[in-house]
């Protein structure tokens, strides 16, 4: 019987002694060449505009105005991080941010396990059925009025649960975890159940712990997705108070850019511009959480999508 | 998840949309479209309203009264529940809000959706006609028109402003307008070009008047600056239009024609009595061709017609160009500030240069509006709604309220005797720029969702005195009349959009090649041909006939 530690993802094999290594060939090399170009291009192409807008956030706005500003801040100045950070709705949407995320990834982590560690067993009666209810909602929906009419009519708006519920299982997220799961050794589970362990047992103590991996990259696609979310905030609060930052943000950059739709044109609404560096600030501060994240979560990243793609 | 009781609920929604349809129609069926005279019997809906309401009274609701409200929360100036403008309207008329804040980002897309969800707030504002013509079929808007008994400030200056052609505008089919629109007692003439004043100066060049001035004014510069292009445009996007869309519209304006952000399909011609295609006329073409002037005289940067805003204002930041399109707000917020780095570098707004029409100015004096929710006819505080509306954004005193804030405390002075001024320490845009409290971000006046449109003196009241020069000129100006109205029915719309969308892509292609030099204005004949392929024809008869028989019914 093999025991739970070897099972464990994300443990390295021992590097092979050195006269077992295989000298690479010239292709080889000449692709790691290539490959190394064409990575560092994707590296430069996505971190850039990142740098960027960092830059942005440190400069002053003449020099943003000027296009001045590429990857090192010109007139450099902490007085927009001190404006944005005197907004008052910035933070209580930023709160609100928090609290979505938090709880919404912790609603959707209990609901997708339970939901994929059932449609895992294949001695379920009625599996198909619940996997096609499930696959259903990828490709169709109500849609946008019906679904308003729906949450509206739920008592759901203007509270928390609008955001957290209708997106709490995601279906790709679901399909991840199933395969996973399946990809366990079900002698494991027999054994657990012999040795006295109920199915909610089995669950938290055995199959849980040894799915470390795919939860924390499950938990990572969550919160990203409710952190950056907008639409459901937008459509189901009604005061500014319940916007999350995103919604705060949307509005900032849209406002600066005319995006809205809004006739500017014909209007006498003065559309004030938002400056630049302010919408710099926001941004970054926006990213800084979310992004400082990926680094403890990262090595559970690859290797928990990996196990249940392959194995599944 | 969106089960069987989604599905309930729906037709439930459809079949009550279904009632207000019908009631609707019952209303519709014994009006006399006059309007104003037909809103039924209003014995029921009188709680809270005034006996007694007339231009020059001040509204007050006999009972405290909520009304919820769709409001805007526009980015320069977020939402705030603190601000003076609630509790001084509440002290003012007794009537509190209860609102819906929807950001400016999306507000078209949530209007929509809580209007298709039968679910909107009643009072719905910042509504541009013809957004409005999406939700009448449904039933969930009030035809407004009817109940115009109930907004004397509304009658007031319609009748004293002369805005009824204005209103014929919104009209539908059905000889109603669901839309209360803002009032203006002039057009507003607002887009201009902006001009490096320094460089006038240096060269000796007067402030042009007319767009041949302009063109010499752009030689000169150009033999000045061989390696620069004197003028380089913005506003490319939003459409409609093949770029550089603020100045085809003003283009347009000088030669007669409707073109750029302006552009729509129909021009009436007032000689010939009947609507023609816009996109075939000489005058478009004129303004092609002097657009294609400037280009092939390498006056105009070509990019002007795609670049984005950003890209046209740092070569104007990076004094690359001299002449940009412009609107009041920009030369303070943008420009001004942009241009602050070169040494002796100055910037005005010239008033709009002339063209073959002369000194005439063309526009619209009806704003963004307001639309009610249909339900709202049915509320006992119906009247006291129409009421508070018709005080809040059509009387003098509701208007200086919304813009100005509280005599005293905001402003002091007169805005009819010119004696107007913001308090030491508010600043608004342009004007006391030393004060340290904004009348929009720390009172919440001057908002877009409730002050716009009114007098020319209120609007003049705004202005730094740059501006008020400007505006003096524009105000000599003579106003041409608008189109006669020609609305269409639901059916004939859906199948002027076909047409209409086909038309416009090929339109403003195709001027696009024109003006760059891509296709020979000679084949202007043959171009008028390819838009007869698409339909342009049976458009305008189209509008033809809905303008007789608009004629027909109502006069």
């Amino acid at each position: 019987m093999v025991t739970i530690s070897e099972l464990r993802p994300g443990r390295k094999a021992p590097a092979p002694p050195a006269w077992v290594r295989i000298k690479p060939s010239r292709g080889y090399r000449v692709f790691q060449v290539v490959n190394a170009v064409i990575l560092i291009g994707v590296v430069v192409a996505t971190l850039y505009p990142f740098v960027n807008i960092l830059a942005q956030s440190f400069s002053s706005e003449s020099a943003i105005r000027q296009g001045s500003v590429n990857l090192i801040p010109h007139g450099f100045n902490l007085t927009t991080y001190k404006t944005v950070m005197k907004d008052s709705t910035f933070w209580t949407n930023y709160r609100n941010t928090v609290e979505y995320t938090v709880v919404a990834t912790f609603i959707s982590m209990v609901l997708t396990t339970c939901y994929a560690y059932v449609l895992s067993k294949h001695h379920l009666k009625g599996r198909s059925v619940l996997i096609g209810i499930a696959v259903f909602t990828m490709f169709f929906n109500g849609g946008l009025i019906p679904n308003y009419v729906l949450v509206s009519q739920l008592g759901l708006r203007n509270t928390l649960w609008a955001i957290v519920l209708p997106n709490a299982i995601n279906v790709f997220n679901l399909l991840v975890m199933k395969a996973f799961f399946e990809s366990l050794p079900g002698e494991l589970e027999e054994a657990a159940a012999v040795d006295g362990l109920t199915t909610y047992g089995i669950l938290w103590r055995i199959v849980l712990p040894l799915s470390k991996a795919v939860i924390a990259t499950m938990i990572l696609f969550y919160a990203v997705s409710f952190w950056n979310s907008w639409f459901s905030a937008f459509l189901y609060m009604d005061r500014s108070d319940l916007f999350p930052v995103t919604v705060y943000l949307r509005n900032l950059i849209a406002g600066a850019t005319g995006a809205g739709g809004m006739n500017e044109g014909t209007s006498s609404d003065t559309s004030l511009q938002v400056a630049a560096s302010i919408q710099a600030v926001t941004v970054v501060l926006t990213v800084i959480p979310i992004l400082s994240i990926y680094p403890f979560i990262q090595k559970y990243f690859v290797s928990g999508v990996m196990l249940g793609a392959v194995k599944g | 998840m969106n089960g069987p009781f989604t599905k309930n609920t729906l037709s439930r929604r459809q079949a009550l949309f279904g009632a207000a349809g019908i009631a609707a129609l019952a209303v519709a069926g014994c009006s006399n479209s006059s309007g104003g005279k037909s809103g039924g019997d209003l014995s029921g809906n009188r709680d809270g309203a005034m006996a007694k309401y007339g231009v020059g009274d001040q509204f007050k609701a006999t009972s405290p009264l909520t009304f919820s409200i769709m409001v805007l929360s526009n980015p320069g100036y977020p939402y705030d529940a603190k601000w003076a403008f609630w509790s001084e309207l509440t002290k003012r008329t007794n009537v509190s809000f209860q609102p819906t804040v929807v950001p400016l980002s999306d507000y078209n897309q949530k209007r929509s959706v809580m209007v298709g969800a039968g679910d909107a707030p009643t009072i719905i504002p910042k509504t541009y006609h013809p957004a409005e013509e999406a939700y009448i079929a449904s039933g969930a808007i009030l035809p407004v028109s009817d109940y115009l008994d109930l907004m004397p400030n509304f009658k007031d200056k319609v009748a004293k402003w002369n805005l009824q052609g204005d209103l014929d505008q919104l009209r539908e089919a059905d000889g109603k307008y669901y839309l209360l629109p803002g009032l203006h007692q002039d057009v507003w003439a607002d887009y201009s070009i902006a001009v490096r004043t320094d460089i006038l100066q240096k060269l000796n060049i007067a402030v042009p008047q007319t767009w041949d001035d302009v063109h010499a004014m752009l030689r000169t510069m150009k033999a000045a600056y061989p390696n620069q292009y004197p003028l380089s445009d913005r506003w490319s996007s939003p459409g409609p239009g093949p770029g550089a869309n603020r100045l085809m519209a003003t283009l347009g304006d000088a030669y007669g024609t409707w073109a750029g952000w302006n552009y729509q399909h129909s021009w009436w011609d007032a000689t010939a009595g009947k609507f023609v295609y816009t996109g075939a006329m000489d005058q478009y073409k004129q303004v092609l061709q002097y657009l294609n002037t400037l280009v092939s005289e390498k006056l105009m940067d070509p990019e002007s017609l795609t670049q984005t805003d950003d890209q046209a204002k740092q070569k104007w930041a990076n004094g690359q160009t001299f002449v940009i399109s412009t609107n009041a707000q920009e030369v303070i917020n943008t420009l001004r500030k942009d241009i602050a780095h070169i040494p002796g570098a100055t910037v005005a707004k010239i008033p709009v240069p002339m063209g073959p029409m002369g000194a005439t100015k063309t526009g619209f004096r009806t704003e963004n509006g307001v639309m009610i929710s249909a339900k709202a006819r049915n509320s006992k505080n119906f009247v006291a709604m129409m009421q508070f509306i018709d005080w809040l954004w059509y009387s003098d005193a509701g208007e200086l309220f919304a813009k100005w804030g509280i005599e005293g405390t905001t402003y002091t002075g007169s805005v009819d005797d010119g004696t107007f001024k913001l308090a030491p320490d508010v600043t608004w845009a342009g004007l006391n720029p030393s004060g340290t409290q904004n009348l929009q971000v720390k009172y919440g006046f001057f908002n877009g969702v409730f002050a716009y449109g009114g007098s020319t003196k209120l609007l003049d009241s705004q202005f730094p005195p740059e501006e008020l020069a400007f505006q003096n000129v524009m105000n000599g100006r003579r106003t041409l009349p608008l189109p006669p109205p020609h609305p269409l029915s639901a059916d004939q719309r859906e199948q002027a959009t076909l047409w209409e969308t086909n038309l416009l892509d090929y339109v403003d292609q195709q001027s696009a090649k024109f003006i760059l030099g891509q296709r020979p204005l000679s084949q202007w004949d043959q171009y008028v041909t390819e838009l007869k392929g698409r339909n342009s024809d049976q458009y305008i008869n189209l509008i033809n006939q809905a303008y007789q028989s608009y004629k027909q019914k109502h006069g």
